[in-house]
This record gives C-alpha cells, sequence and structure tokens, in this order.
C-alpha cells in the first residue's frame, strides 16, 4: 500500500495542453489572452492550475496529482511554477503564453513544499519555502530553471514553518513569512507547536541566504502566524496572518514591515465591521502600489486597507472568496471556492463577475502579465 | 486515482438506481433545529462526559499513590480509559472554548510524531523540580506536558505509581496532571453551558451575536467540525496503518486503548452526523447519496480501526483499512459536495482549513 511519490507524481500528472475547460469559456482566444492563473479543483474531484483570460474564462487547464497552491511566476519570460499544497511534494512549471509540455519536479528527500515560491528578477533561479522535517527548520530551496528545475542549494528561511516569500522591487532581497509553525507530514496537517510557535518577517538576502532584518512576533502577537505577503509602491512590506491564539484575543491580522521600520498593524475597523475569523488566505497589491487587499477566506470578505495611512478603505463580501490579484491601476480581481471571479474596485463596489461551475478556485490567483 | 474512480462510478451506479426509482424526500428541517439539536443532544452531554469522567481521575491518581494496591492500579487504569474515550468523543470540536486557551493541546498532545511530550516530561522528572507540582503550576509549562498523552506515560512507567520514594515526584506530577485534566475538562464544560455562554452563543445567533449572525453559520460551524473530524480520523488514525512509510504511534497506545479511542471517534461523528440531519436537507433524487452514505458508516463503523471487526459491527467480516479510508474520505466528499450544497451551507474550499 506504500504509495511512492515520484511514481504517483509521474504517473498521474496529466498536461491538458491547450484544451478548453468548458464549452461557455472555450470559444475563441489565444495563449496570449493569458491574464492570471490559479489552482483549482473539478467538481469530481481532481485538481489542476486555470489560466485565465481577463474575463475569467478559461484558456487552458494542466491536471495535477494532489491539490496545487500558489503559482511563481517570472512576467518578462512568462514562466510560472506551481506548488502543492502544505505538505505536498511535487511542483509543475510551465510557460503560461505558450502551451508547451510541463516540466514536474519534486522535493528532495526529507523536504516537502509550503506551497509558495519565487522568481529571480533574471529567471534563471526559482526559491521555493521548504519544511527540513528532521531538522525542524524552514528553508528556501534554490532551483535551477535552466537544468530542468533541479535543485542545486538551500537558504535558512531563519524561522520555521515558511510560507509565501516575495522577491523584492529590489531584485536582492527575499521577504520570508515564517509562520513559526512545526508540522511533519506524517501527522498530516496537524500543528504541532501552536504553543511554543515563533513566527517571523524575515528580510533574507537572496544570493547568500543572509539574514538582513527579522521581525519576530512576540508578546500579544506571539500566535500571530505569519502566512502571506505583498509590497506596496514605497517598498513596504505587508503581511496577512492566521491566529493560532485564543479567538476572543484575535488581533488585526494585516500589517506592515521594513528593513529598517518596526512591525505595525493596520488601525482597527470601525465599530461594527464583520470580523475576519481569524484568517488572512491572499494578499495583493494595486497595480499603481497604493492599495493593499486582504482576504479573509472564513469571513468571506476582502479588506482594502490604504498603505499610506495603514486604515481600511472598504470591506467587499463574497462567500469563501481567497485569490487577489491585482486588475487595472487600482481595481482588484477576487476568486472564490464557488467558482466565482469577481472584479471589484477598493471601494468594494462590483465591476463583474463570472461564476464557473463545477470548479473551486484555490487560495491564491496570479496575474500573469 | 482508482479509488476516487471506484468512488466515482459507484456514485453514478447509485444515482442513475435512485433516479429510476423515485426519492421520496423527508421534511426539511431548519438551520435552528438542527443546531439545536446537535448542540443538545450531541454537544453538551459528551462534553459533559468529559467533565464527569475527569472529575475522578485526580482520586484515582492520589489512591493508587497512597496504597499502590493491584485495585487501585486496576480503578486508575479504567478511568484513565474512560476519560480518553470521553475526549475522543469531543477532539474534533475544534471552536469555541476548545480552541480557547489552548485547551485542546493541554488535554491530549497527540499527535507528537517529534516526540514533544516524552522529551519534556523526561526533563521534568530528571529535573524533580518541585514548582511545576504546585497547585495550578503545570498549566504554565509546555501544553505537551499538561495533559492525558504525560499522564499515560507516568502511569505506564516500568516502576508502577505508588508510595515508595521511588515514584513519589512522579506521584506528585501525575496527581498535578490529573487536577488539571480534570480543571481543563471542567473549563470546557462551563465555557459552553454558563448563562451567555458558548451554547447560547449557537442557540441565540443574531445581528448582535459577535460569532454567528445567523443559524445558518451555527449549521456551518458544526459541520465544518463534522468534516474535521472525519479527516482526522482518516489521516491521523488509519492512513499510518496503510501507508507504511508513514511514522505515527496511534492515540494512546501504551494503555491499549487505539482501538476504543477509533470507536469512541466514530460514534461521535455519527451522533453529529445524525443530529445534523444533513440527510434531510438532501433533494428527492437524491436518494442515492443516503444509500452510499449509510454503507459508508456501516463499513467505518464495523472497523476497530487497527485492521479487525468492531463489537458493533453490523457486517460480518472485517473491512480492509484501505476501504474504510476511502469510505470515509467519500463520506466526507458528499458531505461538502452534495449535502451541505442541498441544505444551503456555506462550506467553502479554501476556508475549511487554513495554509
Amino acid at each position: 500500500m506504500a504509495i511512492d511519490r515520484r511514481s504517483l507524481l509521474l504517473g498521474t500528472i496529466a498536461f491538458a495542453g491547450a484544451a478548453p475547460f468548458g464549452r461557455a469559456f472555450a470559444a475563441g482566444g489565444s495563449e496570449s489572452d493569458v491574464a492570471f492563473v490559479s489552482a483549482a479543483r473539478r467538481a469530481a474531484g481532481d485538481f489542476c492550475v486555470l489560466l485565465l483570460r481577463a474575463d475569467g474564462s478559461v484558456v487552458r487547464e494542466i491536471g495535477l496529482s494532489g491539490r496545487g497552491h500558489d503559482i511563481a511566476i517570472h512576467r518578462p519570460s512568462g514562466r510560472v511554477a506551481v506548488f502543492a499544497r502544505r505538505p505536498g511534494t511535487f511542483a509543475v512549471a510551465f510557460e503560461a503564453l505558450r502551451a508547451t509540455p510541463p516540466q514536474i519536479f519534486a522535493a528532495a528527500e526529507g523536504r516537502h513544499f509550503y506551497g509558495h515560491g519565487a522568481f529571480s528578477s533574471d529567471g534563471r533561479l526559482l526559491y521555493a519555502s521548504e519544511n527540513d522535517i528532521a531538522g525542524a527548520r524552514g528553508v528556501i530551496g534554490i532551483y535551477d530553471v535552466a537544468r530542468g528545475y533541479r535543485k542545486i542549494g538551500e537558504h535558512p528561511s531563519h524561522g520555521m514553518g515558511p510560507h509565501e516569500i516575495l522577491l523584492l522591487a529590489d531584485g536582492k532581497t527575499l521577504a520570508v513569512a515564517n509562520g513559526g509553525l512545526d508540522t511533519v507530514p506524517d501527522a498530516g496537517r496537524e500543528n504541532l507547536n501552536v504553543d511554543a510557535m515563533e513566527a517571523s518577517l524575515a528580510f533574507v538576502d537572496a544570493e547568500s541566504g543572509r539574514l538582513l532584518t527579522k521581525h519576530a512576533m512576540t508578546g500579544d502577537l506571539k500566535s500571530l502566524s505569519i502566512r502571506h505577503v505583498t509590497q506596496d509602491a514605497t517598498g513596504l512590506v505587508w503581511f496577512g496572518g492566521q491566529w493560532e491564539g485564543a479567538p476572543s484575543e484575535t488581533p488585526q491580522l494585516v500589517g506592515s514591515a521594513g528593513r529598517d521600520r518596526e512591525l505595525r498593524l493596520i488601525a482597527p475597523p470601525a465599530l461594527g465591521a464583520p470580523e475576519l475569523k481569524g484568517y488572512i488566505g491572499s494578499m495583493a497589491v494595486s497595480a499603481d502600489g497604493r492599495i493593499i487587499a486582504a482576504s479573509a477566506p472564513k469571513a468571506g470578505h476582502v479588506l482594502y486597507v490604504d498603505s499610506a495611512t495603514s486604515s481600511i478603505i472598504s470591506q467587499s463580501a463574497l462567500k469563501d472568496v481567497c485569490g487577489i490579484a491585482p486588475e487595472g491601476r487600482e481595481d482588484f480581481a477576487t476568486s472564490s471556492g464557488f467558482g466565482v471571479m469577481r472584479f471589484e474596485t477598493a471601494r468594494a463596489s462590483v465591476i463583474s463577475e463570472v461564476e464557473l461551475h463545477d470548479l473551486a478556485f484555490d487560495n491564491h490567483l496570479r496575474r500573469v502579465v | 486515482m482508482m479509488v476516487q474512480q471506484t468512488i466515482r462510478i459507484t456514485l453514478s451506479i447509485l444515482a442513475l438506481c435512485a433516479h429510476a426509482a423515485g426519492g421520496v424526500a423527508a421534511e426539511r428541517p431548519t438551520y435552528a433545529a438542527v443546531v439545536q439539536s446537535a448542540v443538545e443532544k450531541h454537544v453538551i452531554p459528551r462534553i459533559d462526559e468529559l467533565k464527569a469522567a475527569a472529575y475522578p481521575l485526580p482520586g484515582a491518581v492520589g489512591d493508587l499513590c497512597r496504597t499502590g494496591s493491584a485495585a487501585a492500579s486496576e480503578t486508575l487504569s479504567s478511568q484513565f480509559g474512560k476519560v480518553v474515550v470521553a475526549y475522543a468523543g469531543v477532539d474534533f470540536l475544534r471552536f469555541g472554548p476548545m480552541l480557547e486557551a489552548g485547551r485542546r493541546e493541554r488535554l491530549s498532545f497527540w499527535p507528537d510524531p517529534r516526540g514533544f511530550m516524552n522529551r519534556q516530561l523526561r526533563l521534568i522528572l530528571l529535573n524533580k523540580d518541585q514548582s511545576i507540582v504546585q497547585p495550578g503550576a503545570i498549566a504554565k509549562q509546555s501544553a505537551a506536558v499538561q495533559g492525558l498523552s504525560a499522564l499515560e506515560i507516568l502511569i505506564n512507567k516500568d516502576v508502577p505509581l505508588g508510595p515508595g520514594e521511588a515514584s513519589q515526584f512522579r506521584c506528585a506530577l501525575a496527581e498535578t496532571i490529573a487536577l488539571n485534566v480534570a480543571s481543563v475538562a471542567g473549563e470546557i464544560t462551563d465555557e459552553w453551558e454558563k448563562p451567555g455562554g458558548w451554547k447560547d452563543k449557537m442557540l441565540q445567533p443574531g445581528p448582535n451575536n459577535d460569532t454567528y449572525k445567523d443559524a445558518s453559520e451555527c449549521a456551518s460551524e458544526l459541520v465544518k467540525a463534522l468534516l474535521v473530524g472525519l479527516s482526522l480520523t482518516a489521516d491521523l488514525q488509519l492512513k499510518p496503518h496503510i501507508d507504511p512509510k508513514l511514522k505515527l504511534a496511534p492515540p494512546y497506545e501504551k494503555s491499549g486503548l487505539q482501538k476504543a479511542f477509533y470507536a469512541a471517534s466514530i460514534a461521535s461523528l455519527r451522533g453529529l452526523y445524525d443530529a445534523l440531519a444533513l440527510e434531510d436537507f438532501l433533494k428527492p433524487d437524491k436518494d442515492w447519496v443516503k444509500n452510499w452514505a449509510g454503507g459508508a458508516w456501516r463499513t467505518i463503523e464495523a472497523s476497530d480501526g487497527v485492521g479487525g471487526r468492531s463489537e458493533k459491527a453490523q457486517r460480518a467480516d472485517a473491512p480492509p483499512l484501505r476501504e474504510v479510508f476511502d469510505k470515509m474520505n467519500g463520506l466526507r466528499k458528499l458531505v461538502v459536495g452534495e449535502m451541505t450544497v442541498d441544505a444551503g451551507l456555506t462550506v467553502g474550499f479554501n476556508e475549511l482549513d487554513g495554509d
């Protein structure tokens, strides 16, 4: 009954090429129409990556052997890599704008992915957040794109349970969201150290792996597991967290920090604003770099924050919303676990909405171009 | 993948049969009614059971430590088993009072693949720090050493608990831990049942309720607990038996309670499933869902969770654990994909298990 990870992966992954997902969304278009990419689950229960047009219709899908999570994108080359959801071990890289066969690669023995990664600015390297299972420490795996995504090294993540990693605008620094939680694949997705967790936001030199700055979550924020990050126009890194402590003590879940600026949480919302149920599932920044979006799927809300004032602009509502990506200059595209893709302003006004039947969008929606 | 295909084919055949036969729908209950039923007939009795089982535990430890008698040892083993079984029935109710103050981990530190508990307990026993056994002090230690998992080790050491000097510190520690278990179990009950507590929160949703705005949110919370329980049981109790690459000790194996833990998990899951009356929300053409779910429950309940046949099995054979595992996952898919959909409940893909 033993399941060989690699044979399972290679045996079941399927490349669907340019096959359209559904008739309703199959008409016309070409590969160059691709605007968004997201992992998804189909009604039959199997998993895939969807390449979507700007209107939310499907250009192409690539089958996956298990549930995917986030997608790293190198926009100049159109190269993308989707990672298995924690504690998965597969990753699939392909070209978003050309229907070429995908390249499959796996985490090394004793490692698993946390579902996120980032390309280097020249696109030659791919960084992935990983778990050194035996060592109980987070690492950043380094993969050589030209050599078929062969692993060529590792940096420490400078924390435990790294989740999203983001290459900052300087092209040299990685912002690492160390969730602080210890997991072991043998125990599924159970968090093993909730009462002793050490979350942090680490700034790491991408070339050397040297720790530049680390903001540790301590005191009242000790149980705030930092998971997702984005960067605004001024260079500040914005994070969204998952609260692992007592629900009655939940703090603000969104905040910002810089290499030389201390960590700050956003101002509390106005009285009567719906709560976020302790969970931010994805972060994004508007194309102009001014507005931060944070999705809260358990609450079914997207929170829009003015990065200049750290105050909440608005809060939109959509059941099981999680994927968010910039649209236009200061609008956003959102996607939900109920197959809805909605375009809206940061004032929470709906611009348009499309529902793709029989599929559920996974946590992250990324803009390809 | 093949198993998934088999499930899909089976479900499709059942769907055709049901369609041909023409199903009759039960009366659709209200969300408020199922929440009341689940809370009052399922949740409250089970947390009360845990409190009742935990209350005599410190006394049972004390008796053994004072007398060292075989009878006292047997009483403690039996009482410990009752608490573990009662805990298994509430382990998956991971919301509200169970989530506050880390109560779940403090009651039971399992799974523990890294052996945190053993390492920390060994240190405590080595250092014999008397401050740890002072009243209330254990509650400030790591969750790993506060509850049933640590107590199990202390009870099952080669040198039994008793009045001798060799087990003096171990006795003091065991009694402290037992008191903590009783205290945490009591807190859970109080937080659920006090006026304005979690029971009231769930039974009186509304605009002024800070957690639940309407009864559908309460029903969704309970359905999520059911789904969490099915996942936990499949992945942590069954899967390690069918995938030899997984190295995870079964729950309370040292006390021989792994079968009892499985049986209690399943009994409680079934109880919650029935209390939620999810099948009553199904559309008239969904008899195949009920039939499939009924068969899945029979298989799940026929197993003892470690490869044998349950004492209460309705079928003659012991179903292979792979089959039990697949049925449990299939049932989970039916709850998410058919029952909650027909019930109009929001159980989203992304919200279920954050990442």
